[in-house]
């Protein structure tokens, strides 16, 4: 909310100029959004001279639409000040008087309320007008508040609308037909032509005030084209309204239709300002030469505004702020924004709302009240009491911290990206199924929610690489998304050296053995072993990857990522054939060994003997299965079974060596040779039986 | 036969020559000293064909009386030249590597360590902050029903709230039960589950969780990303990390919240760190206030970061709404509470000068590679 300085001055003699005051205020709820000098401009006559003057503008909150108007800024600053408020009344001098209303007369319409619930109040009256531009004072005022001068009759209503915060409508009164005007629910389908040329087409539960006839305007929205203020117009109807928020909100959403006065209906204004702002303007018209009352004021209401009243106690303000607030500062602070406190007790009172204030309901918002305007600067520094230690953290934060040391260890960077990707990005990915869509994505960029981390850190190397950087290790701990639910994912993507990258030499590029050795550490740092089986999802290529499964059970994937993908997703060509990836189910692998839960084998006493063990086999034979074999034969003493060389000595025979470091140990005795002698040649016949393997 | 006094000239003339030997010797590059310097050795002290040696081999030629006097000369010019052979070997004696020396200004074979991302670090950082204050650290679901995230937070359909945030809507809702492990096995004051239709729009959707699940009282941290429809520029982007607080029991009061986060801003920006609150409107607080720290820029007295105001706004906070206390059976005459919702982002941006919120999500390794392993 704008508001210019000179004007504020109207109704408070705030010592302070436009700077500091606005640095007063936003300590006391209203923020200072913005602040712009200018030359003081014309101004009433009565009104008090100020040098330079300025327009301030206040982030006003959502639950205060009394601050949507000059005077509701102006108790605001008598409040934070303790100075008096000069409200327009009919008591009030010069330009701040409001018209008294003739009592007997007839008036020359009538109003009904045909939907008084959700149009309880409609004040109005009849003026005979002559219409011309305002004066140059009020277009001054209008003009800073962001509001264009029409006509001084059009300008009175918007003058009394950002003055009061209560909106209002002049109709020409010989464009209404007939002598009813009625409130009532739109017809489905009728139309009217709104002030700014477009016609709009309403449905109930929308809001028209209306003729005998038709529909003159949307009620609390806009006024229609026909009976608009026209210089030739000579009779006005003045309307001063109380529309139910929700449903200026609905019609305003529905029509796409913002104005300056359903911004204010639809926060609510002051249901028991309609008359007043009559009066106001008719005094206005009459200052300003421009017309005067014709007939008396027409005040329909429905449903009488009842203020509500509230009890509070100086326990409670005292008990919730946390610091002391003397009683008089109570009463002090309530009366100065307009709150009625009566004493029913020794620090108790009832305390009544005014109608400009709907935000207050409850003792703890007169609490707030009471706290702000005391000020918060006075709040001491205590702390909560602990009455009890605290119950656990969240498992997954202690869970996910071992899978992030692990892969900082292994060189990899932490990456965190958007929740939300592309479609075309989510489909590779989402194994058939479709992903999660929003409804109101901001765009086709972040469409849906990622059924895998997967594609943050495929971006990643594809932001990295097209940024010159060869080399990428990066992860990512984030949740991915499915029908199912959320399930909280480490992926990992590696692209370029994977060591040596040196000046001495030996640089190699990363190939699956070493994304496999990072799911294998991953495993090892959870507690479980981690085994690789081929079949994999379309994404990767076949052959190049595997499912990693711990227990039997699935828990993700690693090894070479499709190159069609890689490319898809911004990935030069020369480097989309070398991205390997990994991604694991942390809760999967959470659930097979909770980490930590580990005991510490005591040390052997006996010592071990190591044996290698060459076998010629069938190229096309897993070492995963010669090592089973091997451990099934070896024994209970046989401890470890260690791969350490592969080697094709003949190529092309379709024969390759595999070469094995066999420990052998028991817990109880020194092994004789002989004993391991026997294992090994056990071991040899059995892989002789089962593989075909010939001893080199 | 030469005279003696010829003599002394030839050695006169010698210890001069000597000496511009010398010097062309120290004025050879580095890598050809030694070997100059050998060779100046042998030139001059060299057993056979030195020039000490060849003086010496004069001494018999001189009368016995004379020959005392030349050999001390001789021998004294002989001291000179050793002391200041043996000075220069020292030196370069000195700069030469021992055998099967490397150079050890060459790089090492550094293992490479991945680099933690900045918003990882600041939450690191707050969780311990809040557990050594002794709370509960919590995560949540991301996407929410209208119940946790809205409603039981007192932000009503019809609520002018609900302009506030431009919330990001599932397409379909998702019949999923969100998984809690911190959840109780069952509460009487826990809803049925219900479908889930949005992304989460704060952090807060968790007090509800929570508070359903358990008795008061409560001392909790909630962390996560949230969303909201925020186009993305330097300030905004539509997914961001909240970190929420919420403690509630008997005679909680504001002045406890202000307490607490003085506490979390001297641990996340030093000692002597300074908060203020001014009061604003949050639906599920009442009162209700911003939290602003002195300016960790220029401690105050005015800069562009805290566009000269000496304050940077960092969070949003208040008391409990005795509404949200009614919304999951907490009764607001019995309890109080206070809560609290501070932005990951901000904080990293005002810790580390980070002028563009987008590099948080770029994942360009230049700016990761910035913050510590």
């Amino acid at each position: 909310m704008k508001v210019l300085y000179s004007w504020l001055r109207d109704y408070v003699s705030v010592p302070d100029g436009p700077a500091e005051l606005g640095r007063r205020l936003s300590l006391r709820g209203l923020a200072l959004e913005g602040l712009e000098p200018v030359a003081a401009g014309p101004a009433p006559d009565d009104a008090v001279p100020v040098g330079d003057d300025a327009v301030i503008d206040f982030d006003v909150t959502a639950n205060r639409p009394d601050c949507l108007s000059v005077v509701g800024i102006a108790r605001e600053v008598a409040a934070v000040y303790g100075l008096p408020l000069r409200m327009p009344g009919p008591e009030a001098p010069g330009h701040l008087r409001t018209a008294r209303m003739a009592g007997a007369d007839a008036a020359s319409f009538t109003v009904t309320l045909d939907a008084p619930d959700l149009c309880p109040r409609f004040a109005g009256a009849a003026a005979g007008v002559r219409v011309a531009p305002s004066p140059a004072w009020m277009q001054h005022r209008l003009q800073a508040l962001g509001v264009r001068p029409i006509s001084n009759v059009v300008d009175v209503t918007n003058y009394v609308m950002l003055e009061l915060g209560q909106p209002m409508h002049a109709f020409d009164h010989a464009r209404l037909a007939g002598d009813a005007i009625v409130v009532r629910q739109a017809r489905p389908g009728e139309t009217l032509v709104t002030l700014d040329g477009k016609t709009r087409t309403l449905a109930p539960p929308q809001l028209v005030v209306a003729d005998r006839d038709r529909a003159a305007a949307i009620g609390g929205v806009m006024g229609g084209l026909d009976s608009e203020v026209k210089d030739t117009t000579s009779r006005i109807v003045l309307e001063a309204a109380w529309w139910r928020p929700r449903s200026i909100r609905a019609t305003s959403k529905a029509l796409g239709l913002k104005t300056e006065a359903s911004t204010r209906f639809e926060r609510g204004a002051d249901p028991t300002g309609q008359a007043r702002a009559i009066a106001r303007a008719l005094a206005l018209l009459e200052i300003l030469g421009a017309g005067a009352a014709d007939g008396p004021l027409v005040d329909a209401v429905a449903i009488p505004h009842v203020a509500p009243a509230i009890a509070l106690t100086h326990a409670h303000v005292e008990g919730l702020l946390g610091m002391p607030v003397p009683v008089e500062a109570v009463e002090r602070i309530l009366h100065a924004l307009g709150f009625s406190a009566d004493a029913t007790g020794p620090g108790a009172w009832r305390v009544t709302v005014p109608g400009w204030r709907p935000d207050v309901t409850r003792p703890e918002d007169l609490i707030e009240e009471v706290g702000r305007h005391h000020g918060f600067e006075h709040l001491p520094a205590t702390f909560p009491p602990v009455l009890q230690a605290p119950p656990p953290s969240d498992p997954r934060i202690a869970r996910d911290a071992v899978a992030r040391r692990v892969m900082l260890a292994l060189g990899f960077s932490e990456a965190i990206s958007f929740a939300f990707i592309e479609a075309a990005a989510a489909e590779p990915f989402a194994a058939g199924a479709a992903p999660i869509a929003l409804a109101n994505p901001l765009s086709e960029t972040f469409a849906v929610m990622r059924p895998s981390v997967l594609p943050g850190v495929v971006d990643a190397v594809s932001h990295n690489r097209r940024h010159g950087r060869r080399d990428v290790r990066v992860f990512e701990i984030a949740t991915a998304f499915a029908a199912a639910g959320e399930r909280r994912s480490l992926a990992a993507a590696w692209t370029g050296a994977a060591g040596g990258d040196h000046w001495s030499g030996g640089r190699r590029d990363v190939d699956f053995f070493d994304i496999a050795g990072a799911v294998e550490q991953i495993g090892r740092a959870y507690g479980v072993a981690a085994t690789l089986a081929p079949d994999v999802p379309p994404y990767l290529v076949a052959g190049r990857a595997a499912a990693v499964a711990v227990d039997g059970a699935t828990v993700g994937v690693c090894g070479l990522l499709d190159p069609a993908v890689a490319e898809r997703r911004g990935i030069p060509r020369a480097d989309a054939a070398d991205v390997f990836v990994l991604e694991l189910a942390l809760d999967a692998l959470a659930t097979a060994a909770p980490p930590g839960a580990t005991r510490v084998t005591p040390l052997p006493r006996f010592p071990a003997v190591v044996r290698d063990l060459a076998l010629l086999v069938d190229d096309t034979l897993s070492a995963q299965s010669l090592r089973d074999t091997i451990r099934k034969a070896g024994g209970d003493s046989l401890i470890s079974v260690e791969l350490f060389d592969r080697f094709d000595p003949k190529k092309g025979d379709g024969k390759v060596s595999l070469a094995f470091r066999l420990t052998f140990q028991a817990p109880d005795r020194t092994l004789l040779d002989d004993e391991v002698q026997h294992s090994l040649v056990r071991i040899h016949q059995v892989a002789v039986a089962e593989h075909g393997a010939v001893r080199r | 036969m030469p005279t003696l006094s010829e003599l002394v000239v030839r050695i006169a003339d010698d210890d001069a020559a000597f000496a511009t030997a010398l010097a062309a010797v120290d004025a050879t590059p580095a890598a050809a000293r030694a070997t100059a310097l050998d060779a100046l050795k042998i030139a001059w002290v060299g057993r056979k064909s030195g020039r000490i040696a060849d003086l010496m081999a004069l001494l018999p030629t001189l009368p016995p009386a004379d020959r005392k006097a030349f050999g001390q000369q001789v021998n004294a010019l002989k001291q000179r030249v050793e002391q200041a052979l043996a000075e220069r070997e020292a030196t370069v004696a000195a700069t030469r590597r021992p055998a099967h020396a490397v150079d050890l200004t060459l790089p090492g074979r550094a293992p490479l360590l991945g680099h933690r991302h900045p918003l990882s670090l600041v939450r690191e950082e707050v969780q311990q902050i809040f557990t050594r204050l002794g709370y509960q650290v919590l995560e949540g679901p991301e996407i929410e029903d209208d119940w946790h995230n809205f409603e039981a937070l007192n932000m009503h359909a019809d609520h002018p709230a609900r302009d506030m945030q431009d919330t990001l809507y599932l397409n379909e809702p998702l019949h999923a039960t969100p998984h809690a492990p911190w959840a109780a096995a069952s509460s009487a004051r826990a809803r049925a589950p219900q479908p889930l239709t949005l992304l989460r729009t704060h952090t807060s959707a968790m007090q509800i969780r929570y508070m359903e699940q358990h008795d008061p009282p409560v001392r909790l941290v909630a962390i996560g990303p949230v969303y909201r429809r925020d186009n993305l520029d330097l300030t905004h982007t539509p997914m961001f990390h909240q970190c929420e607080g919420l403690v509630v029991g008997k005679g909680i009061t504001l002045a406890h919240l202000k307490g607490t986060l003085l506490a979390m801003a001297e641990a996340l920006f030093g000692a002597g760190t300074d908060v203020r609150f001014r009061p604003s409107f949050f639906p599920y607080t009442e009162p209700s206030a911003e939290v602003d720290v002195r300016c960790i820029s220029c401690a105050g007295t005015g800069c562009a970061v805290c566009k000269h105001t000496g304050w940077l706004e960092i969070l949003g906070s208040g008391m409990v709404h005795p509404a949200v206390f009614e919304a999951v059976g907490y009764d607001p005459a019995e309890v109080t509470g206070f809560a609290f919702g501070m932005g990951i982002e901000r904080v990293a941006m005002l810790k580390w000068d980070v002028g563009d919120i987008r590099l948080f999500y770029e994942n360009d390794l230049r700016f990761l590679e910035q913050f510590s392993v």
